[in-house]
């Protein structure tokens, strides 16, 4: 069984760590018996991504994220095009800014986004760093996770989180977060989300089993002190909540 | 009048407060309540020197002091570490007659990163040096860019900058400036053609975000560059490290002088530039310069060596939420040549604030701990199955690997291993004691 990763922009866009979500989606695959074979995409690059099963791209300083959106236009058909045929996506941090329909940066200007979403950003001179607990619409357990944020995301009917407990949300305190339709997911989460997730993680390898038409094992790998650490985060973070 | 007062009331509240062991904030806080601009106002020595950035300040301002003072200058400076605009309020007003003139020659200001813009709002240095800027403590500081963006506006035009070259996105503080002298290291022993870490923030121009080009790396984002869309390039230098052996411990600078290195790291050497730059600035003699840095070892140093058991340890101290300090904490594990252990522990993040972050730990290279010489490695704190998992990630192999949930258990388990090999420990100020207060410290 194998399965193709298209990972874009990590020369820009990797500013917490992103990378390890790419090692332990890998992992997880592997000890499935998947090789995952990864194709790093630079803004330059011709914007192929017609065998990509899933794709991803992490956060960058708001001025990567604008050469990122230079791009946007010229890349966006393809990326449509592999959301349609039901690739998994993934944007964390200010990648999902991108996912929408514009963002508009601190100066005022107007940056067109790749327009799978019709949400809009807009960013300002004020940072929210905070740890982060959510509660996720597609998954049982919260998730846990930082942001590092400078925006605020109007128009998002459908969030991946429903609420935060702890953190801000798409455009407000403890609001929902985040975005999904069908296999594309977004979320300001920043860094390796998918490692501090086991559950999100898991969700993730369930589609795209589901997307190549492999029979989804019963049971998923678990992964030495994945869970563990999960476990010593949640609880840090509801003691702070509490 | 009411400046008069603001220097009264800092000086007593400080004397209290050093009687009561207080910190130095609060009188300057006061201070500035009753006179706004008492920064403004108070006549300041002709020459100021501020120094910022992410890593090195307190040493390479410690350094400055030292040299500065050796040449007969009267220097009054942060010492305490107090880098916020109340801190410097406290400094300034403290050491100032009643009249508003401040004493001393060099009024020398180690200088939070993002909050100079407070403090040069009412006074400019003379002189401004910018060493680097990392990613460090982004729960805090947002990311090195934002941190630019931050310390811009501090900058006065006529304030002569210290910049270092080799870091692409601190000269970038030079656009639009005229007074600017710059340091930096020649191509040497330490240099290579290809980047080692696990990111690069300097793959990208910081001017226009177009692909960087690297002649050689110095570390991580630091050495020799050039944008291949804008031209954008590393600058010329006014001082240079022009040799260094890390091995030996020696450094050259501008080709006559040499040096040697009492912590031989590559930290070290830039803060040594750093300060050599901006003493030469002020008119030190390269002389007296060399004899106060050669052989010097930091007052504020952040190595303290000890006994566990049967092994002799050294802490490095890094921080945590700043790989750059681990990285190269780690490469001086990596450069012994005896058998080692090595101990890590990340219990709480931070000293000064809550945050459960632990995302930079996959931003550090611990594969530099993949070499014949570390015997084994002790991950132990609170987040110890983060680190684990990182640690999953590298090539080192499994079986060299020992998990503790405290500080306690590792350093029982380490003084009864009857092993004899050096120790080294890898751990942040909020963490140390932990550790230290379980161990024999030695002397010096």
């Amino acid at each position: 069984m194998k399965l193709t990763i298209a990972h874009l922009y990590p020369d820009s866009m990797s500013l917490y760590g992103e990378y390890a979500n790419i090692a332990v989606l890998r992992r997880h695959l592997e000890a499935m018996g998947v090789e995952a074979a990864v194709r790093n995409f630079t803004c330059e690059d011709p914007p192929d991504f017609s065998d990509a099963d899933f794709i991803y791209m992490g956060a960058g300083t708001e001025r990567r994220q604008k050469s990122v959106l230079i791009a946007a236009p010229r890349c966006a058909p393809a990326l449509k095009a592999a959301a349609e045929k039901g690739a998994v996506i993934l944007f964390t941090g200010n990648a999902m800014e991108t996912l929408g329909a514009s963002v508009t940066d601190a100066s005022g200007k107007v940056w067109p986004g790749y327009g799978l979403a019709d949400f809009t950003t807009v960013e300002t001179d004020q940072r929210t760093p905070g740890d982060v607990v959510a509660s996720p619409v597609l998954w049982d357990a919260p998730a846990v996770g930082f942001m590092n944020k400078c925006s605020v995301t109007h128009g998002i009917a459908a969030p991946l989180f429903h609420s935060l407990p702890l953190g801000f949300g798409n455009d407000a305190e403890h609001g929902a977060e985040g975005y999904v339709s069908g296999n594309v997911f977004a979320t300001h989460l920043t860094g390796p989300a998918l490692v501090k997730n086991p559950d999100f993680l898991d969700l993730v390898i369930r589609r795209l089993f589901a997307l190549k038409g492999w029979e989804v094992p019963e049971r998923l790998p678990v992964l030495p002190h994945e869970r563990e650490a999960y476990a010593v985060t949640l609880r840090e973070l509801e003691a702070r909540i509490k | 009048m009411r400046l008069f007062f603001a220097i009264i009331v800092c000086k007593l509240l400080r004397f209290i407060g050093k009687l009561a062991g207080k910190g130095s904030s609060l009188p300057g806080q006061y201070a500035l309540k009753i006179c706004p601009d008492a920064l403004g106002r108070v006549k300041l020595p002709p020459c100021v020197i501020a120094v910022t950035g992410s890593n090195g300040k307190t040493s390479t301002v410690e350094m400055i002091a030292a040299i500065l003072r050796k040449s007969g200058r009267t220097v009054v400076y942060n010492e305490e570490g107090s880098n916020q605009i109340e801190g410097v309020a406290t400094l300034i007003l403290c050491s100032s007659s009643l009249s508003g003139r401040m004493r001393g020659d060099v009024l020398l200001l180690e200088s939070d990163e993002r909050y100079a813009r407070r403090t040069f709002r009412w006074f400019h240095p003379t002189h401004f040096v910018i060493t680097n800027l990392y990613r460090d403590q982004l729960t805090r500081n947002g990311h090195p860019e934002w941190v630019y963006n931050a310390i811009l506006p501090a900058i006065h035009p006529e304030t002569t900058l210290a910049l270092n070259a080799d870091d692409p996105l601190v000269s970038l503080f030079a656009q639009g400036h005229e007074n600017v002298k710059w340091f930096g290291l020649e191509e040497c022993s330490v240099s290579t053609k290809e980047h080692h870490g696990v990111y690069h923030d300097g793959a990208r121009c910081p001017a226009c975000q177009g692909r960087m080009e690297y002649i050689c790396y110095h570390y991580e984002h630091i050495g020799h560059y050039q944008c291949a869309d804008c031209g954008y390039r590393r600058h010329e230098t006014d001082f240079a490290v022009t040799a260094l052996d890390l091995e030996r411990g020696t450094l050259t600078i501008d080709g006559d002088t040499e040096i040697s290195l009492a912590f031989k790291s590559i930290y070290n050497v830039y803060n040594i530039l750093a300060a050599w730059s901006v003493c030469s600035l002020a008119g030190v003699d390269k002389e007296t310069m060399a004899s106060v840095i050669n052989n010097y070892i930091l007052k504020n140093g952040r190595m303290v060596r000890f006994t566990l058991g049967e092994h002799h340890g050294t802490l490095l101290t890094s921080k945590h939420e700043n790989s750059v300090a681990y990285d190269t904490n780690l490469n001086y594990i990596a450069r012994a040549k005896a058998p080692c252990q090595a101990l890590i522990i990340v219990d709480a993040i931070s000293r000064k604030y809550f945050t459960g972050e632990t995302s930079w730990l996959w931003d550090i290279d611990f594969d530099q701990l993949n070499c014949e010489q570390v015997k084994k490695i002790i991950l132990c704190g609170k987040y110890v199955h983060d680190l684990a998992m990182r640690f999953d990630y590298t090539a080192i192999p499994a079986e060299k690997i020992a998990c503790y949930d405290a500080v306690p258990q590792a350093a029982a388990a380490l003084a009864e291993d009857g092993g004899r090999e050096d120790l080294y420990v890898v751990t942040c100020f909020s963490d140390r004691d932990k550790l230290l207060n379980l161990v024999k410290k030695e002397e010096g």
